[in-house]
């Protein structure tokens, strides 16, 4: 552990090509907490009285309680490099020193957008691989959103102890498993070919793969066998390092290597015969206690160890001596410095995926040479709670220029336009302060390319922002974070005591800062929502809410509500027809179902309003066989004017038409976000204008007719269509060993979920099963499952899709009406639906 | 159980009320469903107060009488313009009311007389009060005010027995006559009609709300009590609930001869009403209603939420419209929310079907005017409301406002409108209320 001041810290961040802002990255319980640990207690800068087996980076008791990781936490390492390893760096540096800025993020799903707020600020990712499950959903999520951010990757293979003491597999199993990991690690890599990130697959050869035992705290690369072996066999390092993994063979009989294996007992692959053999052997003489045979063995690997230690014996003996043999932060800390990027490196092809102005002005060029005396460029990724309840520290990172204490910046949040004054505050920043493990220190200033927390902005910030300086007017924010998790489950929350109300609005408020996923809204009926990514993750929210941010006033919280959507089946039956409160003025209109994959391209924001209608009207005849003029005539997507529904004209020659387009709009818009079943929102409906027959005076064709009239055609066109309730599906990823399969399947069974993949892991007695489950049964779900399994079964859930329910809610008794009407109920809505007659006109 | 004609009407009662003041021109003001007996009044009234004239020997002025019926605004008030078009000099309201003050003219309010099986709530009513310890407080719809001392009665209560269970609201009055103040007719409104209740107002705290007034004994606060209100469920009655909301309340239905104790989906107005008031605080441009031209104060209560929305940096418009509907509304899409100014009785419209939301002007205190907050507590009178937001402290804290629909902080810039842009909107404003206006009369 380095002791250090903050000036000692502050003065390490002015070497910009020597410092490393690294993510770690896994599934869940694939050992990332551990792993971090072994690092920080070896270079971590903090305060000497934490130690011990302690996860220093689950900062929260309930994180230690559970054994998951909730909140992403920094922490900043130091490492001095020795000339020697240096030698063969050709990268920029200025001096030896090295600054880590690792940050150590949740693995469970719910908790990913803790994820994409830790890679925003960071350059490079250690993704952490249990070598046994191997490639997980999760790993592939994260890898998947790290890539997208054009965050490098680095792979360690961990839990390397299991396969020595628990599974004792020989050499050229374990090769092969550890092969298969770093290939499906690779498959998805390989997959984002980017021109200025370069190849980002990992190679145990390069070195930019280690083989880690975090529990241990042990970890090699190649680099440090090869290193070992080079000068014993003649070779140059990376001429070693090649011969280490991969199809080569050596056979000690005939000192000779080969490219296949020739068949004779002793010709074994090089990795087994250099790397695995020796450590299995050390490992095995420690754990059997055989002293005698240990220490030659230990001199010969030029490995002293201190005489209290010799005193160990089996696992803490094997532990200690691991530890100083191949010490998990050498081999992990050199990796990182040898293969991830500097800020420096980073941002110059960073830059496009960061910066929404132009690429070629001074903010942009600032953020591209990481330029400490450019304007200010700091993006808040996160708040953090402070020790003093209720206020927040503002968490970034400074992409350019500094940002120092007392200094005047511009915050621009989540809803600036350039050129306007929403969202827009000048303030100035009370603190900056620099993290050093649990502990904060102040410092005058923090240049770029570190993390940075700040004081005093966090009444204006709610979950992120770009800071610049304050004159910078012309600046333009940073691009906002894209999650991969949506807040589908939803629960309404009220206090016991009314006169608590302003608490809890209070408390609403700082639990949206306090998460970057989390949602606080209002329902119609005047209840609170909070939405969240999973049951866990609302289960956290709330107790947040109730313990930290409202001082312990009790809340009642109702059972997790799903939202719906509602859609239509089929077109019309028949063009229906509303007449406007006057009478004189009539819209006909029909629904019918978009095409395929319609509703997802707009989601995806692939079609929207803001598109060329050129393109657009491309896109939608040549992948969904749209007519090409009735592309150019849709005139809105709706709710909320991004929405996946639509209205096109299809009228033909009719007078005064553009007048109440505005109007039609407006009435669709109200329509699409309230449906005629349950006043959900619509999903996937396209609504043809047929015709429309208006008064010649434009005063009885105003607003106040057509709003109305257009929300009611809707509403009959909508019901005249066979419409359908869409339900929120999960894709449920379970790992579990053949036994527990049975119970698997039945509790899938009884929640309605369907299994479209079995997969058993190759070599491992895994099985991997994918399938469909129902957001509204999932509820539960995880300890049923737990149950049913003995606790052999974990579920990761993500919300996939929306389905459709096959049942008609305009029947009575059918399972979607009687949902209607509980949602009905809860809204507070009259239980039986509008009927039709309501919203039709008969001519 | 049908009460004859002549008394449910207060013939008498009427016709001695408008000789003893000598007026000589009477507006007749009916609600809808009362305005096919309006001519068998007005015959009835012609009548008694020719007998009248005739008997106290005075001169025989005639008195005339005029029917006015659909009126523009809420037909719980007064309709005073309605009534100066022809120059009446009194105004005879019949039916359901709010007693709302009004301005210029007297009013004399017939509440009409509905039926009620006495004894039948006395029973409901000792039922329901043997299940709790805490005192009852019996308030009524004003047609039932006529049983009222039946009740007292067949409870065994007397003026002296303060001690009781049970306390029972009084009617205000049922004459009102105009304050040339706003102010003043809003502190006491018009307490000269006859109204026997006592007046030990030193030791208790005095409670009025639509047209009632009671008192409670001191150290009591309105949560200590029971509610027990006798009527159908009117707009006076969700008055009650919202205004009353941490009370426990129970409804003797007259017609029904039951008791109705589950009241979630008012409690549910409230909830609904909150989440108004948070959506107002998004709004930009803001639509005044004028819902009324005939409650005392409204004039001021304007101007009052005019300073508010300007303070707030929004922009407003004012419209008179009675008897607003989805349709009229519609035709101002720009505006983002409505302040319905009007009696406490109209001004609850649930606004599902329209596009905007339609708030009162005591939501629109708790929207417009910063760090003020949703207590619970609901006001539903214009005197309260003003009273209520020139207390309200207003805090200094600079932290912008948390928007839980856009799930983000958002700005009130108190400088948009700079002097002269104030200045041009103001005209514009007065332009469009004096146009509004000219519609209206014609």
């Amino acid at each position: 552990m380095v002791k250090f001041t903050a000036d000692e810290l502050r003065r390490i961040m002015d070497y910009k090509h020597n410092i490393r802002n690294m993510s770690v990255i896994a599934h869940v319980d694939h050992g990332k907490s551990t792993l971090t640990d072994s690092l920080v207690a070896a270079a971590g800068i903090i305060a000497q009285e934490v130690a011990g087996d302690v996860r220093m980076t689950d900062t929260r008791a309930d994180e230690a309680e559970r054994g998951i990781t909730i909140k992403s936490t920094g922490i900043s390492l130091y490492y001095e490099m020795s000339d020697a390893s240096l030698k063969s760096f050709t990268g920029a540096r200025d001096g030896n020193e090295y600054l880590i800025n690792l940050i150590d993020s949740p693995g469970h799903v719910d908790f990913s957008s803790e994820v994409t707020a830790a890679l925003r600020i960071t350059d490079g990712a250690l993704v952490v691989v249990d070598c046994i499950e191997g490639v997980c959903v999760q790993t592939e999520t994260v890898l998947r959103q790290a890539l997208g951010e054009r965050i490098r990757p680095v792979l360690t293979v961990n839990k390397m102890d299991r396969c020595f003491l628990e599974l004792q597999v020989d050499g050229e199993e374990a090769y092969q498993t550890f092969q298969r990991v770093i290939e499906n690690a690779n498959v998805i890599m390989a997959t984002y070919e980017d021109p200025l990130l370069g190849d980002v697959q990992v190679y145990p050869e390069k070195g930019t793969v280690a083989f880690s035992a975090g529990l241990h705290g042990w970890a090699f690369t190649l680099t440090n066998f090869a290193k070992m072996y080079a000068s014993k066999f003649g070779v140059d390092e990376s001429k070693m390092m090649e011969r280490l993994w991969g199809e080569n063979f050596f056979d000690p009989a005939t000192r000779k290597w080969t490219g296949k294996n020739t068949g004779s007992p002793t010709c074994k692959r090089g990795f087994v015969q250099f790397c695995y053999e020796p450590i299995k052997q050390i490992i095995a003489t420690c754990m059997n206690d055989q002293k005698d045979k240990l220490w030659p063995m230990l001199q010969k690997l030029g490995v002293q160890m201190k005489n209290d230690e010799k005193e160990l014996m089996g696992k803490p003996l094997m532990k200690r001596v691991m530890q100083t043999w191949l010490p998990a932060s050498t081999a992990l800390l050199e990796m990182m410095i040898f293969h991830l990027p500097s800020p420096h490196t980073a941002q110059r092809y960073r830059v496009e995926n960061l910066y929404e102005g132009p690429l070629d002005d001074q903010y942009a060029t600032a953020i591209r040479n990481c330029d400490p005396n450019g304007p200010l460029m700091l993006y808040v990724s996160k708040m953090i709670p402070a020790s003093d309840k209720g206020r927040f520290f503002a968490f970034g990172r400074v992409f350019a220029g500094k940002v120092s204490t007392g200094m005047k910046v511009r915050i621009m949040g989540p809803n600036f336009v350039p050129g306007e004054k929403k969202d827009l505050y000048v303030k100035s920043v009370q603190r900056t302060v620099i993290w050093m493990g649990k502990r904060q220190e102040t410092v005058e200033d923090v240049p770029c390319g570190n993390t940075v927390a700040m004081v005093g902005l966090d009444q204006f910030i709610t979950k992120n922002a770009t800071l610049t300086n304050e004159k910078e007017v012309d600046a333009h924010p940073i691009r906002a974070m894209k999650f991969s998790v949506s807040p589908v489950v939803r629960v309404a929350v009220q206090c016991k005591v009314a006169s608590d109300l302003p608490k809890l609005v209070e408390g609403l408020k700082r639990l949206a800062k306090s998460d970057p996923m989390v949602v606080c809204t209002m329902e119609e009926s005047g209840e609170h929502i909070v939405a969240g990514a999973g049951e866990l993750h609302l289960e956290i929210c709330l107790k947040d809410l109730q313990d930290d941010f409202m001082g312990g006033a009790e809340i009642i919280k109702s059972d997790p509500v799903v939202s719906f959507r509602e859609t239509v089946l089929e077109r019309s039956v028949r063009t229906v027809m509303s007449k406007s409160p006057n009478k004189h003025n009539r819209l006909y209109m029909e629904a019918r179902p978009m095409e395929e994959g319609l509703a997802e391209a707009i989601d995806d924001g692939r079609i929207g309003p803001r598109d060329d209608p050129k393109i657009r009207s491309k896109i939608l005849a040549e992948e969904f066989g749209w007519d090409k003029d009735l592309a150019k005539k849709i005139w809105a997507f709706g709710p909320e004017t991004t929405g996946p529904n639509m209205v096109v004209d299809m009228c033909k020659g009719v007078q005064y038409l553009n007048e109440i387009k505005d109007s039609v709009v407006a009435g669709f818009q109200w329509a699409s976000k309230e449906g005629p079943l349950a006043e959900e929102n619509m999903r996937g409906i396209c609504f043809e204008v047929c015709d429309v027959v208006l008064h010649s005076d434009a005063i009885h064709r105003g607003g106040g007719q057509v709003i109305p009239t257009a929300r009611r055609v809707i509403y009959a066109s909508q019901i005249t269509a066979k419409p359908r309730l869409l339900e929120p599906v999960y894709m449920v990823e379970i790992q579990a060993p053949e036994g527990a399969l049975g119970g698997i399947y039945s509790v899938l069974n009884q929640k309605r979920g369907h299994v479209f993949e079995e997969m058993q892991r190759p070599g491992t007695p895994l099985y991997n099963i994918k399938a469909y489950l129902p957001v509204v049964e999932s509820f539960g779900f995880s300890s049923q499952l737990r149950a049913a399994t003995s606790g052999q079964a974990f579920p990761q859930c993500v919300f996939d899709h929306w389905e459709m329910m096959s049942s008609d809610p305009l029947e009575a008794g059918t399972q979607a009406s009687v949902l209607v009407a509980d949602i009905r109920k809860r809204k507070g809505l009259k239980e039986a639906m509008t009927p039709l007659s309501e919203f039709e006109d008969k001519l | 159980m049908e009460i004859n004609f002549e008394s449910r009407y207060e013939i008498d009662r009427t016709a001695e009320f408008i000789i003893s003041k000598s007026f000589t021109r009477i507006a007749l003001q009916f609600p809808d469903e009362l305005l096919k007996d309006s001519t068998k009044v007005v015959s009835a009234l012609k009548n008694k107060t020719r007998s009248l004239n005739t008997e106290t020997s005075e001169d025989d002025r005639q008195v005339r009488f005029f029917v006015m019926a659909d009126t523009t605004y809420g037909s719980c008030c007064i309709d005073e313009v309605g009534a100066l078009h022809i120059d009446s000099e009194c105004v005879v309201h019949y039916g359901q009311t709010c007693l709302s003050p009004t301005s210029v003219l007297p009013a004399f309010f017939v509440f009409g007389k509905a039926s009620i099986n006495v004894s039948s709530c006395v029973k409901h009513l000792l039922d329901y009060a043997s299940k709790s310890e805490k005192p009852i407080l019996i308030l009524y719809g004003l047609e039932y005010s006529h049983v009222i001392p039946c009740i007292r009665e067949e409870l065994g209560l007397s003026k002296t027995e303060s001690q009781s269970k049970f306390s029972v609201a009084s009617v205000l009055c049922s004459f009102i006559s105009p304050s040339k103040d706003p102010r003043e007719s809003m502190e006491h409104p018009g307490l000269s009609g006859e109204n026997d209740s006592n007046d030990n107002l030193s030791s208790s705290r005095t409670y009025r709300l639509g047209g009632l007034t009671w008192d409670l004994r001191q150290g009591n606060k309105i949560e200590d009590y029971l509610l027990f209100w006798i009527g159908s469920d009117t707009s006076a009655f969700a008055n009650v609930v919202l205004t009353f909301n941490g009370c426990d309340i129970v409804r003797y239905d007259a017609e029904e001869d039951s008791l109705v104790t589950e009241f979630t989906q008012q409690r549910r107005i409230l909830k609904r009403r909150y989440y108004l008031v948070e959506k107002a605080k998004d709004a930009n441009i803001i639509g005044i209603l004028v819902g009324t031209l005939g409650v005392a104060g409204y004039l001021h209560m304007i101007h009052h939420m005019q300073a508010l929305i300007s303070a707030a940096g929004k922009k407003s418009y004012i419209l008179a419209m009675g008897r607003p509907n989805p349709a009229k509304l519609a035709n101002f899409p720009e505006c983002d929310v409505f302040i319905y100014i009007s009696c406490a009785q109209t001004a609850l419209l649930d606004s599902k079907e329209f596009m905007a939301p339609v708030i009162t002007p005591f939501e629109a205190n708790l929207a417009f005017s910063r760090g003020s907050e949703w207590t619970g507590a609901y006001l539903m009178h214009f005197q309260d409301v003003i009273n209520s937001s020139n207390s309200e402290a207003h805090s200094g804290s600079e932290e912008p406002r948390f928007s839980f629909f856009q799930g983000g902080y958002v700005e009130e810039d108190h400088n948009t409108n700079d002097q002269a842009k104030n200045g041009e909107e103001a005209q514009e404003r007065q332009w469009r209320w004096y146009k509004l206006q000219r519609k209206h009369c014609n």
